[in-house]
């Protein structure tokens, strides 16, 4: 069994892990040994689906902005459930690494005199989106990549599957990955270990997320006993294709694009009038599936999916080639439709899980609620470092991974690099993983994961969706309860050595119906309704109980959920309206 | 095909009904009349909840048992709050040349697919990996042709698995996907892109500069106009799909030749105002196995997804090779 030390440690491969490697690689010098560990080929993840753009001040002057202005934006977008320091921070942060990418090659759009162009997005006051097209994320991760290629002492391991997180006394940190390719296990081990993973949008059917995106890394770290943040709140991206929710892009009314109901009303002047499209997303999927509960949205004939339109007809010829050349391609190859002649169906899907594993304001993960652990961090969408809080605004997600991405590398790097010789655990740990995959494969079950996975989907999708219930969060969770038994009697047919993807997504599965049941229970708790998580039965913002963050950590008794004070600042929480 | 269950149970209840038939005539005309009818309302209830049992198991679920009926792609994906099932889908066959690792040989395998005007061959493998053979394999990750996953052959022609039409590219009911056949194989329909990764670092694809600090400090912006951005834009849309390198023939007779792919990358950032690789560049490719290994025919470009057009890329490399040989004369 492989042990494979290294300085640096990062588990997954999207902007923040690659900007993690990067800065951990530049600011030590080239001296430490650093690897990445990647499900997929490091170039593929989720990352690369981001369309609209990253957020950040760089123009002050010149566009009337301030990062006190994108504090609050994204303070009120929040429903105030941000922690304001940290926002601070990512304001602060953001503008140099838009400059950072346009230096390692993202073509950003210009304006005149080379500057970097900036589009509107919803819940910001002034436009402050750079974009590339409407491919940022994947301009961001090829430069990324081509600028690790770059480093030349950083290893890359692409399409080794982690599967489970060590943690040790000594500060030691590291997991077992499995290597798709010939299902070889391997133990990495080092003083500083970063956790990217990403977000868990697919324990939900109809979601705009790639199919990597289960939440391995947070439902690793919580089976480890590290406690996971504000899990409830997922947030539903207002325009999602139907029937298959491929995103379309925020962009496209940033650009000018109009929502309308069956009757062509342009309905958002109902829900938002001062912002309109606008509107930060959890309003506008709230107003989306008001309309269509409310009998004025139209079905697919095929999937019978109800959905409403998503007007680009009226903007000026030559925009959409310009700026949303990616959703033309998009509706064009995947439903036949011209988007400048017709208009596109869209419902909401889910899209970013704002909640993750817990870290402070300088993205360490914490070991308890308050106490964080040594030489561990998390970074990106896995990372809750409470910035988005209840409900997260376009373009911001981009930003954050970089901020964060940078801010963890350069510590990682700084740490420490000094192992002791104890290998002891890791290697038991490798065998015991070893093992455990092997008994996996053996076992004689009865269940088919696929079908279970569906289930799952089934159950998030009906109770757990835009508009959430009392009655129906507690089926869920029972629900999830028999689902998570039944777990127990999957079978593997794919007994194979070289790429079993079967295999892989028996284990996706065990992360996802972890994360589910997390989300259900953390839902259940928070009674009121803020940002995201809208409970029919408290329909009003409750700020004296719930103006607090749920910290949910595994304990020998199961899931204990507890609280945590939001950090407030200059802003003090209002009614939010827009 | 071995009756399930619940088939048992609906043909037991419709052969319950001369039985009925019998103890009504017994309960009407025999003297027995109130105990046969008793037992008839006992058989009318039980036979109506083992038909209505029977029946939903065999139309809804015996889809799932293997082989024993054409999987409905897309029905599945159907909630209940979302509305009603999908109706009328089309069966088309889809042929997957599947690569055994263990015998490095092809297996043909057939299935059959219900497919609907969206349903894409991406969509259609899923399927099938998860109602029909689980041990199938492709690798696929976004699912909106971004990633590059999912790079095969469909029907003779290199395509992205995830934005391929099914039904479209149907030709008299039946659809071939096979794996990229100029990559080394690993399982199925995936590829092993080591070698492939491999070219593409060859170039050196890293935006170089030789104001070091400023480029990680980042206090200033580089000054670009629209013009300088467009004169590499095209080449730079590359998702490393391995589709251009299957296509050409010349990478199939020569191995050496760095390939569409890698060459087009060197171009995209020799084009790039901000890059300061300079003269380096130009000289990397100037060899029999970089650019001059092209023989531009053209299959790479008419193969991308993306529409990068590689085989211009190169052309474009070889004047500016030219270009600078005359300039050093």
């Amino acid at each position: 069994m492989d042990v494979l030390d290294y300085d640096v440690l990062i588990l997954g491969s999207g902007i923040a892990g690659l900007t993690a490697a990067i800065h951990a690689y530049r600011s030590s010098g080239g001296k430490v040994r650093i690897a990445i560990v990647s499900k997929l080929h490091a170039m593929r993840s989720h990352s690369v689906a981001a369309e609209g753009g990253v957020s950040g001040v760089l123009y002050p002057q010149l566009d009337k902005d301030s990062e006190e202005l994108h504090a609050y934006d994204t303070v009120k977008g929040s429903d105030y459930l941000a922690d304001q320091d940290a926002v601070d921070v990512l304001v602060k942060g953001a503008p140099k690494e838009i400059k950072f990418f346009d230096h390692i090659g993202v073509p950003w759009n210009r304006r005149e005199q080379g500057r970097i162009m900036q589009r509107p997005f919803g819940g910001m006051t002034v436009p402050r989106t750079a974009f590339a097209a409407d491919k940022t994320g994947f301009f961001m991760m090829r430069a990324l990549y081509d600028e690790v290629l770059g480093c030349k002492d950083i290893d890359i391991f692409h399409e080794h599957f982690a599967t489970s997180l060590i943690l040790q006394k000594d500060g030691t940190s590291g997991f077992v990955a499995m290597d798709l390719a010939n299902r070889e296990i391997k133990a990495f081990r080092s003083k500083s270990t970063i956790i990217a993973t990403g977000g868990a949008s697919r324990v939900f059917g109809f979601t705009t997320n790639s199919y990597s995106n289960t939440g391995d890394g947070t439902a690793m770290a919580y089976r480890a006993g590290i406690p996971v943040k504000d899990m409830e709140f997922v947030q539903f991206h207002p325009t999602a294709l139907v029937p298959s929710g491929i995103l379309i892009t925020e962009a496209a009314r940033g650009e000018g694009g109009y929502l309308r109901n069956s009757d062509g009303r342009r309905f958002m002047e109902d829900y938002a009038k001062s912002k309109m499209e606008l509107a930060p997303r959890d309003i506008v999927s709230r107003a989306i599936i008001t309309e269509i509960n409310n009998g004025k949205g139209l079905v697919d004939d095929e999937s019978g999916m109800k959905y409403v339109y998503l007007d680009l007809r009226h903007l000026e010829p030559g925009k959409i080639d310009e700026r949303l050349p990616m959703i033309k391609e998009m509706t064009i190859k995947m439903l036949n439709i011209d988007p400048s002649k017709e208009q596109i169906p869209i419902r909401p899907a889910a899209h970013f899980t704002m909640g993750g594993i817990h870290t402070d304001i300088h993205g360490r993960v914490m070991k308890s609620p308050t106490q964080p652990h040594d030489g561990l961090w998390a970074a990106g969408e896995c990372a809750c470092v409470s910035v988005h809080g209840a409900n997260r605004l376009g373009s911001n997600s981009l930003s954050q991974c970089s901020v964060w991405g940078r801010m963890t590398g350069t510590a990682a790097a700084k740490k420490s690099m000094k192992l002791g010789h104890d290998r002891g655990r890791f290697t038991i740990e490798a065998e015991r993983e070893a093992a455990a995959l092997e008994s996996l494969l053996d076992r004689k079950g009865d269940v088919n994961p696929y079908e279970l996975k569906e289930e799952m989907h089934e159950v998030m999708d009906t109770h757990l969706y835009v508009y959430r219930n009392m009655k129906g969060m507690a089926y869920a969770r029972e629900k999830l309860r028999s689902i998570y038994n039944r777990y127990g009697r999957v079978y593997v047919s794919d007994k194979g050595n070289t790429y079993n993807t079967n295999l892989r997504d028996v284990l996706e599965l065990r992360n996802l119906i972890d994360l589910a049941s997390i989300i259900t229970e953390c839902a259940i708790r928070r009674k009121e309704s803020r940002g995201a998580h809208v409970v029919l039965e408290h329909p009003k913002r409750d700020d004296k109980r719930y103006l607090k963050h749920t910290i949910a950590q595994r304990s020998l008794r199961g899931m204990k959920v507890s609280y945590i004070p939001v950090k407030l600042g200059q802003f003090e929480p209002q009614e939010r309206k827009y | 095909m071995r009756a399930s269950r619940y088939e048992i149970f609906m043909y037991a209840s419709i052969a319950a009904v001369p039985a009925l038939i019998f103890l009504i005539f017994l309960s009407t005309y025999a003297g027995a009349s109130a105990v046969a009818s008793a037992l008839s309302y006992l058989l009318i209830i039980a036979m109506a909840v083992f038909f209505v049992t029977g029946a939903k198991e065999v139309f809804v679920h015996a889809r799932y048992q293997e082989g024993a009926r054409p999987i409905l792609q897309g029905e599945r994906r159907v909630y209940p709050h979302m509305g009603r099932p999908i109706r009328g889908a089309e069966v088309v066959s889809l042929n997957v040349r599947r690569f055994n690792s263990e015998t490095n040989k092809f297996d043909e395998a057939s299935y059959k697919v219900n497919a609907t005007k969206h349903t894409t061959v991406l969509g259609a493998l899923l399927d099938i990996k998860s109602y029909s053979d689980n041990t199938l394999s492709v690798r696929c990750n976004c699912r909106m042709g971004i990633c590059g996953s999912c790079g095969v052959v469909v029907n003779g022609k290199q395509k992205l698995a995830c934005e391929t039409n099914l039904l479209e590219s149907s030709e008299n009911g039946s659809v071939t996907v096979s794996p990229m056949l100029g990559h080394p194989m690993l399982k199925d329909l995936a590829d092993n892109f080591d070698d492939f990764f491999k070219r593409h670092i060859s170039v050196s694809p890293t935006l170089e500069r030789k104001d070091v600090k400023e480029k990680y400090a980042a206090k200033q912006e580089y000054k670009m106009s629209k013009e300088d951005t467009d004169k590499f834009l095209p080449y730079s849309y590359c998702i490393m799909c391995g589709l251009c390198l299957d296509a050409c023939p010349v990478v199939n007779s020569n191995p050496n030749f760095v390939g569409p792919q890698a060459l087009s990358q060197a171009y995209r950032y020799h084009a790039d105002k901000r890059d300061q690789g300079g003269k380096r560049r130009l000289f990397d490719a100037d060899t029999a196995d970089g650019a001059w290994g092209c023989e531009f025919a053209g299959a790479c470009s008419s193969a991308c997804p993306k529409g990068v057009d590689p085989a211009a890329a190169i052309q474009l490399l070889k004047s500016d090779i030219m270009k600078n040989m005359l300039e050093e004369e």
